[in-house]
Parts: C-alpha cells; structure tokens; sequence
C-alpha cells in the first residue's frame, strides 16, 4: 500500500536541496475509546479458589452454545446435564473439556519425595497419544471418546457434543461444537487509508544488537524521518503504534540474583533495568509523533499472570511526558477509528499450541474464536487471576481485528462469519527475529508485514 | 554521517539533510578529488516473499543497490542514507551515529521530522521545576565556605561570596578581618572534601595558596559550564592573589593579568596534559547538567551580588562586582584547571566531583557548630 502511493516520488531525493521541503501533518484520531476496562484489575485478592472461574465460564457460555446446539442438530434435541444422563439416550450436553495428559508438569509431581523426580524440563508440545478427554460439568464428569479430535482440544474449552451414554460409563461423540463467532459488532471503518502498526517482541536489553538497527529504522519510518516525500506522507497516515508485548528479551530476566549470593549481586543492576532505559528512549522518539499504545508482555516486568496490567509510567520517565503514550493491559481491547481492535501479547496461544497438536499460530487464533474464548487453558496451565464473577476472556463481540504477538511468523487472514462478521487474524511476528511489523490498513481490512534490514558482515539478500 | 547526523547537526529538514547529502556525493565525484567515498543508500519497496507482498525498508551499500532495487517490484523511495570514508563492514557505525545524535537531543527528536502530530504534546510536569532551585542554593552556600577554606591558612574573609575573583581578592585583602567560627569549618570541610587538596597545600606557601585558590574556586563552581576562552583570564587572577594584595584595588585585573599569564603558562605546562583530559572529562559532566548549570549560574551571581552587598570590610566591592560578571564564567574554567591538579591526588574526577557534592551538602545541612562529616 505504501509502494503504489509512493512510487511516482521515489527517486526525489537524489537530488540537490531544493526549497523547503514539506512536512506531512500526523492524520488526526478521530476515534478512539479503551474498551479494556473488563482486563484492568483493581483491588486484588488471591484468596479465592480457581473452580470459580471455570463455573462462570460454563454459566457464561451455556446460553450461547444451547442456541448453537440447537441450530446444528435440530430443535427437538434435548439438552442435558451430566446427571440427567440415560443409557443410550442420544442427547446434547454442554460442559468443560478437560484433557488429562501424562506428560503435562504437575507441581505435585515435583514436590513429592517418594517418587525422587527430577523437575521436568520444558518441552515443545507436551500431547500424547495416550491423553484423554474428559467432560465436566457443574457436578460431575464423564470419559470423551469417539468422533473428537483429542490432540487438537485443551482444557478448558466449553463445548456442546452430541452423542449418548455407553454402557461402560463412556460418552460416545457423534458431533461436538463449539459457540463459534460472537455477534458481530456495527461496522464505523474510515472511509480513507488510516493505517496501524502492530510490533511486538522488541526484545531490547539482548546481549546482540542486529535488531536495534532494524528497530530504528522502524521508529524512523513511523515518524517520518526516513523515505522519500511519497513514502513520508504514506506515513503520516499511520494513525497509532501497537506494541503486543515483549519488549524487553528474554534475556533480561536473569535469574542469577535468586541464585547467587547476596554479597555478589549488590551492586549489580537487573539486566531489565538497562533495557528499560533504552524502551524509553525509543517510545520518547515515536510518542512525539505518533500514538503508541504499550502492552506488556511475557518478559516485561508487570506481573505473571493474565490479565497482565499495564506497565507502571514511573518505569518511562522521558515518554509519559507525553500524552500520546497509553500503557494498556495484556489483553487489549479498544475501538480504533470505528474498528474494534482485540488482542494479546501471544501467551495464550503458544500456552494452546503447547498442549494441542494445531502447529499454526493463525489456526490457533482462529479456534481461540471459533471457540468463543480468547484463553481456554487459563488458569490451567496458564497463569491467571481467579476471577469469580464473571470471565473477561469469553468474548461477548467479534472484534474487526484479532491480533496476537510474538509469533514465529507473520499470517494473516480475513474470516467471514455466518452472521455477517468479518475478523481480521492477524499473527504480529517477533521482531527481534524477523525484523518484520504489520501494516493494517482500516479501511478495508488489509494487513502487509514491513521489514527492516541493514546490511551485516556477511552480504545475505 | 548519516542523514539523521547531519539533519540534527545543521538544524534542516531531514529531506533537505538527504539531498545536501546527495549533492555532497555528486559533487565529490565530478570533481574526481580522489578521495573514496562509500555511500549506504536506503531503498524501500514492495517484495515479493512467501507468497504475499512485503513492505521492505533496507540499508544497503551502493554496490548492492541495483541489486535490491531489481529485487523489489516497485520501489517506494530511495535517497542517500550515509557516507563515509571507510567501506562499512556492518551497519552498527551508522546506528551509533543515530543513536548518540538522537540521545543529545532527545527533546526535539522529531523537530525535523516530515511528518508533525499535533496531538503529541508533553504534558506539564508540576515538579521539574523544583528540582533545580534546591540544588542551587546548596551549590552557593558552598562557595563562600570553600573559599574561605581556600585561603586556608589566611583570614576566613572566606566569608567572601563565592565570586571566584571577589574571594580571591577579599580573601587576600580581609586577612584581618577574621571570622573564626569560619574557618575551623571550612578547613574541615575542605579538607575532607578534597584529599587532594590538602596534598596540595602542602606544598611550598606560595603555590600552596594559588593551589588552594584555584581548589576554592574549583570547590565552588563545580557544576559550572565551562568556558575554556575565559579561563586564562580567571587563572591569571587567581594566581595572583599574592600580588593583587599589595596592589590597588582598582586594577588588580590589569596587574594580575600579566604575572598570572606567566604562571598560568607555567602551570598549563606542568598539568597540560592532565587538564586537558580533565577539561573533557568536565565539559562531559558540565554539558550533561549544562540545563541545570544555566540556572544555577543565573542564581549564583545573584546571590554573589547580594552577598557582596552585604560584606562590609571587604573594599573591593566595586572591582570585584565588575568582575563577578566575566567572574562565574571563569570559575568554571579555573576550576578545570584546578581539577586536574586535584585529581592527582585522588581518583577520577567525577568521582571527586560527587564526593564534594556530598560532602558541601551535608556541611551545609548542618550549619553552624557542626563539623561537615564525608557524605
């Protein structure tokens, strides 16, 4: 998009100065609200137990997924609880999955002497053909098997299967579904090109420095500084900046300080401190032309577990000056424009993609919506605060785009929904590695990746 | 050089910055100097990858440009990134350049930007203009005391405002004038502060006083921009404290010129090389408070100048007032030059620098009937 609009002036600047050169004016937000408050915590009390969370998610869930039920298999189908079951009754039945999986790390596997384990180490993907599928609800639960895909599903999924009962206790499945996409929301996209950057994974604080080239080519693309006048006023149609997370690497979370001796890290600095400093600066530079929206991510220093809060300004002295910085909650929902931007900083899907057999960050991404909830393995394997009250992950409004960061590549694709919906998915990659951002253009829903490079030691193309 | 470098430095455009860097590179070549230079250019376009079309922005060496450019099926911009003498082996030279130039100038990084955001305005930070006010009075509370100490083992006229010259004269004038529950103090205070210094004064009585003189001045205009012309001139009034006495007061620059040119040569001789790295190292540290340094400036000499007004026996009022103008400026540079002679004795300067600091503060809290203890 930036190359057709700019190409007539692209060799402009190889020439001698001529009259004042021109500046391009930032197009203006025209609209923008935060629609993140369900993600932002107050006051917080770990005191509760988690089984609150998975009974208003199922509560939560259940009318929507009867409808579906309902629309798939016929209205006559009679819906049951666990309890009500009967032998050999076919019968729809709304619950929780839960998968029990052998090799998944259990805290009380670790802890417990008798059997002298060594902690496990992390592994890619910890399916097995030997796991199982369980259906929870309210009060009981029952064995899964026949036509589920049990590799592909995680726990904490709310599901509705049809089938009945065996005689051996087992449910047998003939069809299962899950609440698929929420109702669409109106649809108040520009009528011009307004773009929005999403990056995440800056990794600052690393020990290599390739990526700070490539990082500042992207913060001098994005104020305009680099270009020739076409691609400058493409530019200027960048309405917001949005870092999904990870921006500091992982490497600034050393650990070394629990381990070592006090006496030896007194006077050492904590890695992350270093690399905030250097966070700031760069967003000092975007904040003063452009508006940046921060989330934290995994390796940011806000807390573990979802949803994470925004990171505190007194970390970025230099850029909250600014009012054009938002530091917003992991996960982020606003309405950009007219388009209503929902995402996250990656941690759930790589959480899913650790424990089910899907391998593409965008399949993923497209279950997580077609499942109705943006993080179903939270607080299972996930980290998460033990809501009671309601569940703010159980998506109530299909967003225009769905975005998630950190991911090995970029993707993109456009769903269309049965009731008129129309998502974009897009997969923001990890620039540290691939140097890559996205491009979203909001008037019609298109997404290009942009790479930086310089040019290294060794001349690869 | 980059373009980025260039724009900040002459205060243009970045665009403009990127054809005078054009022009530059056309130019050089006609005319064929036989000079090497090596260009980075920087090609942006649309790429064919994986299947969908990507945005690419790069930096690359001019030999590689045709070749990116054949790469890319439309190209979006090119103009002149860099140039430089030496072939680049990475792109890292070019990311220092920016960053360093973007760090200095933190405040206006997108001042010659193409593109403006009028939303992005920095809010009002209600307490940055505290900071700087406290600091300052520490600063020229400091100065009287240490320039008393500075006379040592002369009269305290210490009390003498911190104008470098003023004390100077007044310290050399006023030997009669005593304020004894001064010096005890400052003699502590200075001592303690500077470790060096001492070493210095125990050195023959007469270099012990310019010595001591050039450490008050020193002590007392630590965080002063630096102002390399005028130093001579402050040196030189400085080194003469002993001649100054005898002569009038009216023209006690005039005289003191000459003698301190002599010995401020001599003396540039002897610390040449130690200064001159202490002059860098200074101008660093006066550059990074140079925000705060300007108030602090601002507020000493008023200060001075009521303090002046205050003193009665020292005659010298109205020379010295004339002074104190070039005076403040001076100081900074005299106390360069006393750095280096002060850092022979101890560490590296900042450090000094910041257990001074401490150490004034901390004789300052304590007021009168408290010895000054090492911050």
């Amino acid at each position: 998009m930036f190359s057709e609009q700019a190409a007539p002036t692209a060799q402009g600047l190889l020439a001698p100065p001529s009259a004042e050169p021109p500046t391009f004016p930032r197009v203006p937000v025209s609209g923008y609200s935060d629609c993140s408050q369900p993600f932002q915590l107050g006051e917080r009390s770990f005191s509760r137990q988690y089984a609150h969370i998975y009974a208003v998610r199922l509560t939560g869930m259940r009318p929507r997924l009867e409808r579906r039920a309902r629309s798939r298999w016929g209205n006559d189908i009679a819906l049951r609880k666990l309890s009500e079951l009967q032998a050999g009754e076919k019968c729809c039945v709304v619950g929780t999955l839960f998968k029990s999986m052998q090799l998944q790390p259990s805290i009380l596997q670790e802890i417990s002497e008798e059997h002298n384990l060594v902690p496990q180490p992390p592994l890619p993907k910890y399916i097995q053909p030997s796991d199982e599928l369980i259906l929870e609800d309210e009060l009981q639960r029952i064995k899964l098997e026949g036509a589920i895909d049990v590799q592909r599903l995680v726990t904490g999924t709310i599901l509705a299967v049809y089938g009945s009962e065996q005689d051996d206790g087992r449910f047998l499945v003939e069809d299962h579904c899950f609440a698929d996409l929420p109702p669409p929301l109106p649809w108040n996209g520009p009528s011009s090109d307004r773009f929005v950057l999403l990056a995440s994974g800056l990794g600052l604080g690393s020990v290599s420095g390739e990526a700070l080239l490539s990082t500042q080519l992207l913060v001098d693309v994005v104020t305009g500084q680099l270009g020739a006048e076409g691609e400058q006023s493409c530019a200027a149609h960048i309405t917001r900046v949005i870092l999904a997370g990870n921006l500091l690497s992982q490497n600034t979370q050393s650990r070394d300080t629990i381990n070592k001796a006090k006496y030896l890290t007194k006077k050492t600095q904590a890695a992350s401190v270093e690399a905030v400093k250097i966070l700031d600066e760069i967003l000092l530079q975007l904040c003063t032309s452009v508006p940046v929206d921060v989330m934290p991510g995994e390796f940011d220093p806000t807390n573990y577990t979802l949803p994470q809060q925004p990171l505190h300004c007194c970390m970025l002295p230099l850029a909250s000056a600014y009012a054009t910085l938002r530091l917003v909650t992991n996960p982020y929902q606003a309405n950009l424009d007219g388009v209503r931007f929902l995402g996250t900083s990656g941690q759930n899907i790589s959480d899913i993609f650790k424990y089910s057999s899907m391998d593409d960050y965008l399949e993923i991404l497209e279950w997580t919506l077609l499942a109705g909830h943006i993080s179903p393995t939270a607080p299972d394997t996930l980290g998460c605060y033990p809501f009671y009250k309601s569940d703010p992950f159980i998506l109530t409004e299909c967003p225009h785009v769905y975005f998630c960061g950190n991911a090995p590549h970029f993707q993109s694709k456009l769903l269309q929904g049965k009731e008129g919906q129309r998502v974009l998915l897009v997969t923001v990659p990890d620039f540290s590695a691939t140097q890559t951002a996205c491009l979203i253009n909001l008037r019609d829903l298109t997404c290009q990746p942009i790479t930086f490079s310089g040019f290294g030691a060794d001349s690869e193309d | 050089v980059t373009y980025k470098w260039l724009s900040f430095t002459l205060g243009v455009h970045v665009n403009q910055a990127k054809q005078m860097l054009y022009d530059y590179v056309e130019r050089k070549r006609k005319e064929n100097s036989g000079a090497q230079l090596h260009v980075t250019y920087l090609v942006a376009g649309n790429l064919h990858q994986n299947g969908h079309v990507c945005h690419k922005v790069a930096v690359v060496r001019e030999d590689k440009l045709e070749a990116m450019k054949s790469k890319l099926s439309t190209i979006a911009s090119v103009h002149v990134y860099s140039i430089q003498k030496a072939l680049l082996k990475d792109s890292s030279p070019l990311y220092n350049t920016d960053y360093d130039i973007v760090k200095s100038n933190l405040q206006h990084c997108s001042k010659f930007s193409a593109i403006h955001c009028a939303a992005a305005v920095p809010r009002t930070p209600p307490d940055t203009p505290r900071a700087p006010a406290p600091a300052q009075s520490p600063q020229s509370q400091r100065d009287p005391d240490t320039a008393s100490v500075v006379n040592g083992h002369g009269p305290p006229a210490a009390r003498a405002p911190p104008q470098q010259h003023r004390g100077i004269m007044g310290m050399f004038a006023a030997k009669a004038a005593s304020k004894p529950q001064d010096t005890p103090k400052e003699t502590k205070a200075e001592a303690k502060e500077a470790p060096g210094v001492s070493a210095a004064s125990s050195k023959p009585p007469i270099k012990n006083n310019i010595m001591n003189n050039f450490f008050g001045k020193a002590a007392m205009n630590k965080l002063k921009a630096n102002s390399v012309p005028e130093q001579p001139k402050e040196e030189k009034e400085v080194v003469k404290p002993s001649v100054s006495v005898a002569e009038p007061e009216s023209s006690p620059n005039a005289v003191a010129e000459k003698p301190g040119k002599k010995t401020e040569s001599a003396r540039i001789q002897q610390k040449d090389k130690k200064s001159k790295t202490k002059r860098a190292d200074r101008s660093d540290d006066e550059e990074e408070r140079d925000p705060e340094n300007v108030k602090k400036k601002r507020k000493r000499i008023k200060q001075l100048q009521s303090d002046s007004s205050d003193e009665e026996d020292v005659p010298l009022s109205p020379t010295p007032e004339e002074e104190r103008a070039p005076s403040p400026p001076p100081v900074p540079a005299l106390k360069t030059e006393l750095e280096p002679a002060c850092t022979e004795g101890s560490a590296a300067g900042r450090k000094r620098k910041r257990k001074r600091v401490l150490k004034s503060k901390m004789f300052i809290d304590e007021e009168e009937g408290c010895m000054g203890e090492s911050g």
